[in-house]
């Protein structure tokens, strides 16, 4: 069975927020929307979010760091959310191990928020049902759209590549051999909702870089005994005519 | 000599009467009209946010549905056990509990983001859903109660009487346990995912049920000016601390069994030691209003007989259980979901904090008419049937405790 989810490194993550943008984006005006807001500008600004992505201080100072911390739902494959459902309105699709909310059957009683161990639901405000990543299904399956840009848009809006998406049940697929090869791990496993989305951790790099190293050897200017121009030569700034 | 208990509807047409209603027609109307803002401008107008899910009108629903088991108790006890002091008592416990649901049912209802797909909530069955089964539960109360009421009324269904009592007694049961079981259901929550919820439920109703069952006997004794005799009172009187004491019994066994494994220490401080607001609502009205006042004033030996004490006990009763509602309810939201074990964590979408609530006037006004409408249906209900006993007088509830 197919299970579609995202991988998120952990190590690339700069906390650019792009993914929120581009998730909000494109889910307030498509299928999946409106994400309402309230108090945008004001204090105590509400509103709906599918991805948010938190950052952290890891350590004591002065050994701290920062750790940017993408969360969305994270389509368990025991999702806790689904049984609890009143009326059958929370789901997961069989076909591609997708949890969808089907609103019309949503009556916003929130007890899947309470299920959740994540935080990943978000009701609606305006709208007033439960509402939570959809890994953009109504544009990873649209015909209309060349296959590359058929991906969930915080994938393609991340500037460092650090979300990837694919099939976790094919050993073969990208996001596979990076959970393998990365030890990409799930959200807090001893759950037992087994969560399709892994997190690729943080991986430091220990090197030494000496000045050496920085010394460009193929450096043109250096090869070329390219004389710097001097303060007598007439450069375009100095041309009148411009 | 056999003594007949007779049963009249009460005749009252006076500036009482009609002053009660209206005055409950006030937080009716209050209620209604902030269920229309709410269900106009959107949640965000409340206190509720992604964090809160379920705010003061849940403490409020879930009081009432858990009342509502609680006062049939009354009724069970003179039918299924067979104490028959409790019998003349029948009818009214049944009302009260019809009523009590019906009221915390409609604030549940209204406090859905959608309460406009209620007939989805009622057609659409998800069965592995306790919620779900809390649907099945409260409409098969009702039918069962209605059933049970009708067998008391009716003389020619009468051959039904214990059955429909029995089947009543049970279901009520299974109500509770079923609304203890949407949070002993809940892993994801430090504070719930215990089997224990299921009983402090059930003795939780059989403690706050007596107590509305009580004051709601009381006004319609004195306001009617109907005779009730201290037998009765005073049977009440030790029935509730009985209940007062288990609830303490068992919330000690929680509070105990969670300090036991070091995961729930973190939240066990934020609710019993914490510098907010559910600390001091579990220690001064929980405990100290809600369960050491009344055990007091049951048993202070000055007081005995003392009709305002016995009062007093239960309207503490009953503050003490919605105090134990919002931090059960509340209290277990606002402590941050724990991502990540070992680690101190904080960030600016609310992880690792403390999550905020401030009820707002518009679900203070909805509890409140909720409950005003429980106590409307029972206000209304006496005067078009005949469920109130003439008399309650020693002599007539207990003719052998009198000749002895």
């Amino acid at each position: 069975m197919t299970q579609l989810a995202l991988i998120i490194d952990l190590n690339v993550c700069v906390g650019c927020s792009a993914c929120v943008t581009s998730c909000k984006e494109w889910n307030t005006s498509g299928s999946a929307g409106p994400m309402s807001d309230f108090n945008m500008y004001d204090q105590d600004p509400t509103g709906t979010f599918f991805n948010r992505v938190q950052t952290y201080e890891v350590g004591e100072y002065p050994n701290t760091e920062t750790v940017h911390f993408p969360k969305s739902c994270l389509h368990c494959e025991e999702p806790p959310c689904v049984p609890v459902c009143p009326t059958g309105a929370s789901y997961k699709r069989k076909q591609d191990g997708i949890v969808l909310v089907d609103y019309d059957k949503c009556i916003g009683c929130k007890y899947c928020s309470w299920a959740c161990p994540y935080g990943a639901r978000e009701i609606d405000e305006e709208q007033k049902v439960m509402k939570k990543c959809t890994l953009c299904v109504d544009r990873i399956y649209d015909m209309d759209l060349p296959e590359e840009r058929r991906q969930p848009a915080c994938v393609l809006a991340c500037p460092t590549t650090a979300r990837l998406f694919g099939d976790v049940h094919d050993p073969d697929s990208e996001v596979s051999i990076a959970i393998r090869e990365q030890g990409g791990y799930q959200l807090q496993p001893e759950w037992g909702t087994n969560p399709a989305n892994h997190y690729l951790p943080r991986r430091k790099v220990k090197s030494s870089v000496s000045k050496e190293d920085l010394t460009r050897v193929d450096n043109p200017l250096k090869d070329e005994h390219f004389n710097k121009p001097s303060d007598s030569d007439v450069t375009l700034e100095d041309s009148s005519w411009i | 000599m056999n003594t007949k208990i007779v049963f009249q509807e009460v005749k009252s047409n006076g500036v009482g009467y009609w002053g009660l209603l209206g005055f409950l027609g006030l937080f009716i109307l209050a209620g209604a009209i902030a269920f229309f803002t709410a269900e106009h401008s959107g949640h965000y107008i409340t206190g509720m946010n992604n964090q809160i899910v379920w705010g003061l009108p849940h403490v409020f629903a879930i009081g009432l549905v858990v009342a509502a088991s609680g006062a049939l108790n009354i009724g069970s006890m003179g039918t299924v056990f067979g104490k028959h002091i409790y019998q003349p008592l029948g009818r009214l416990s049944g009302l009260l509990a019809m009523a009590l649901l019906m009221g915390g049912l409609i604030v549940l209802v209204l406090d859905l983001g959608r309460a406009d797909r209620l007939i989805v909530a009622m057609t659409s069955y998800n069965f592995k859903s306790i919620f779900a089964w809390n649907i099945i539960l409260y409409n098969g109360f009702m039918l069962l109660v209605g059933l049970y009421i009708w067998t008391m009324i009716d003389p020619k269904m009468k051959f039904l009487y214990k059955i429909a009592g029995s089947a009543a007694f049970i279901w009520r049961l299974l109500l509770t346990l079923g609304t203890g079981s949407i949070f002993g259901f809940i892993v994801a929550r430090q504070f719930y995912d215990a089997a224990i919820m299921a009983p402090l439920f059930i003795v939780l109703s059989f403690a706050v049920g007596l107590a509305m069952f009580n004051l709601v006997l009381m006004a319609a004794y004195t306001g009617t000016k109907r005779p009730i005799g201290d037998v009765l009172i005073n049977k009440l009187r030790y029935l509730l601390a009985v209940f007062i004491g288990g609830v303490f019994l068992l919330e000690l066994a929680r509070h105990l069994t969670n300090l036991y494994a070091t995961e729930h220490h973190g939240i066990e401080a934020f609710i019993l030691m914490g510098d907010n607001i559910y600390s001091t609502l579990f220690w001064w009205v929980q405990i100290g209003v809600g369960t050491v006042l009344p055990l007091f004033l049951i048993f202070c030996s000055r007081l005995k007989n003392n009709r305002k004490a016995f009062v007093a006990a239960s309207v503490f009763v009953i503050v003490g259980a919605f105090a134990q509602l919002y931090v059960i309810l509340i209290g277990g939201q606002a402590y941050p979901l724990v991502l990540f074990p070992n680690a101190e964590v904080s960030s600016s979408f609310f992880d690792g904090m403390v999550n905020s609530y401030q009820p707002s006037m518009l679900e203070l006004a909805l509890g409140l008419g909720g409950m005003a409408l429980s106590l409307a249906i029972v206000t209304v209900a006496v005067k078009v049937l005949r469920f109130l006993p003439v008399s309650l007088a020693d002599k007539v509830v207990d003719p052998h405790h009198c000749k002895s």
